[in-house]
């Protein structure tokens, strides 16, 4: 390609960004085609205008939109929870981070999302923590529990009038064995 | 107090202005001015509030997903995937100007297309197989009552749909988000991540291969 076939293929993609500019406008009331796009070539012109006119929006179906605004709904009640409460981890929606490094075609130079390799970790190990937290939450609990239990038992000593009761107790069943008090 | 421009999706594009705040009579500060800029302070502050974002850009993401998925079903996933990655994200979104303005310009429609587009392109990869733009969907552009006239313009949108299916990836990404989305080529070039000029050098290209297949396609008929 020479530079003159380079700088006319350039001037015709600025005149069909300039035509596109105003195609796109005259949707929302603004100026008509001016001279200047009428430097462009037809087939272009009625291309462009056969595209702006077959490629509609697409709009999802109402119960879709609904059923994501209750998830986000979730998954936002979910970032405001305090940490207090036992979720030493960050919340990460499951699936999120195994389904996307979102990293486009690989030629993302720019990855603004998950690139930090720190940060990632961090979001990796999130999981694992609040585990770990519930965990060891639980063993304390337990622990807890088996010490009131022990501390709740019932004496097997008591004073002087529980062992006189005791023995009174004894007295008669031996008696009864014996059948004296029958 | 928001300076305004002459194009179309003008409202998404930050704009540098200078603004004068009350009581600084002579002395003005250089902000942005970015449409979101309120939804965006006010979903950081409460993630609940995040679903006046979701709301004014759900169509849109779903549109650039099922034009690049070609399935409902499929744009839905990738949909949720986006807007749930933006929500638990929205902490490293940054406002800053526009690519004329220094590297790296970014608003938060063209950083939720980024995310769009890193979404649908595993989602792709995951499926292992080239798309086809769904004929069908084109009745979409048909008015139901006017069968003859609907048919036509069945046809036809099936012909555009189906040379934009056509294209390479890049240059047909390029198209959906200029025609589609009505996005400038300055917003395109921060989604794709290529300069302005780039941008328009696809889109061209991407027109003239239209046109050349629209133009045997309607020799054919």
């Amino acid at each position: 390609m020479t530079l003159f076939e380079r700088d006319g293929s350039e001037v015709e993609a600025l005149l069909t960004d300039r035509y596109l500019e105003r195609v796109l406008d005259r949707a929302t009331g603004g100026p008509s085609i001016g001279p200047v796009d009428a430097l462009l070539k037809p087939v272009l012109r009625d291309a462009a205008d056969q595209l702006r006119r077959d490629l509609v929006r697409v709009h999802p179906s109402f119960r879709f939109e609904e059923r994501l605004a209750s998830r986000l709904a979730e998954a936002a009640a979910a970032l405001r929870m305090p940490a207090a409460v036992g979720a030493e981890g960050g919340v990460v929606p499951i699936g999120i981070l195994g389904q996307a490094s979102l990293e486009g075609d690989g030629r993302d130079e720019d990855v603004f999302l998950f690139d930090d390799e720190d940060d990632l970790d961090r979001r990796e190990l999130s999981r694992p923590l609040l585990i770990g937290g519930a965990l060891t939450s639980a063993a304390i609990s337990l622990a807890g529990a088996a010490w009131v239990a022990w501390r709740a038992r019932p004496a097997r000593r008591g004073g002087a009038m529980v062992r006189a009761a005791r023995a009174v107790r004894e007295a008669r069943l031996a008696a009864v064995h014996a059948g004296r008090l029958d | 107090m928001f300076a305004s421009t002459s194009r179309c999706n003008a409202m998404a594009r930050p704009v540098f202005g200078r603004v004068k705040a009350a009581g600084e009579a002579g002395s003005a500060r250089v902000t942005h001015l970015d449409r979101d800029r309120a939804l965006v302070e006010e979903a950081r502050r409460d993630p609940a509030s995040f679903d006046a974002l979701y709301r004014r850009y759900l169509a849109q993401v779903y549109s650039y997903a099922y034009y690049e998925l070609g399935d409902h079903h499929e744009a839905e996933d990738a949909t949720e995937r986006t807007f749930l990655a933006a929500l638990t994200n929205l902490h490293r979104f940054e406002e800053r100007a526009r690519p004329g303005d220094g590297d790296g310009a970014s608003t938060f429609r063209v950083w939720l297309f980024r995310i769009a587009r890193n979404v649908v392109a595993n989602q792709r990869r995951g499926r292992r197989r080239h798309p086809q733009a769904p004929i069908e969907a084109a009745a979409l552009v048909a008015d139901p009552l006017d069968v003859e006239g609907g048919v036509a313009v069945r046809d036809e949108a099936a012909a555009a749909w189906r040379a934009v299916g056509r294209l390479p990836a890049d240059r047909r990404r390029a198209v959906v988000l200029r025609f589609v989305e009505e996005m400038s080529t300055a917003e395109i070039a921060g989604v794709l991540g290529r300069s302005e000029g780039a941008v328009r050098v696809l889109i061209h290209r991407a027109l003239r291969t239209v046109a050349r297949d629209l133009g045997r396609g309607g020799r054919s008929r």
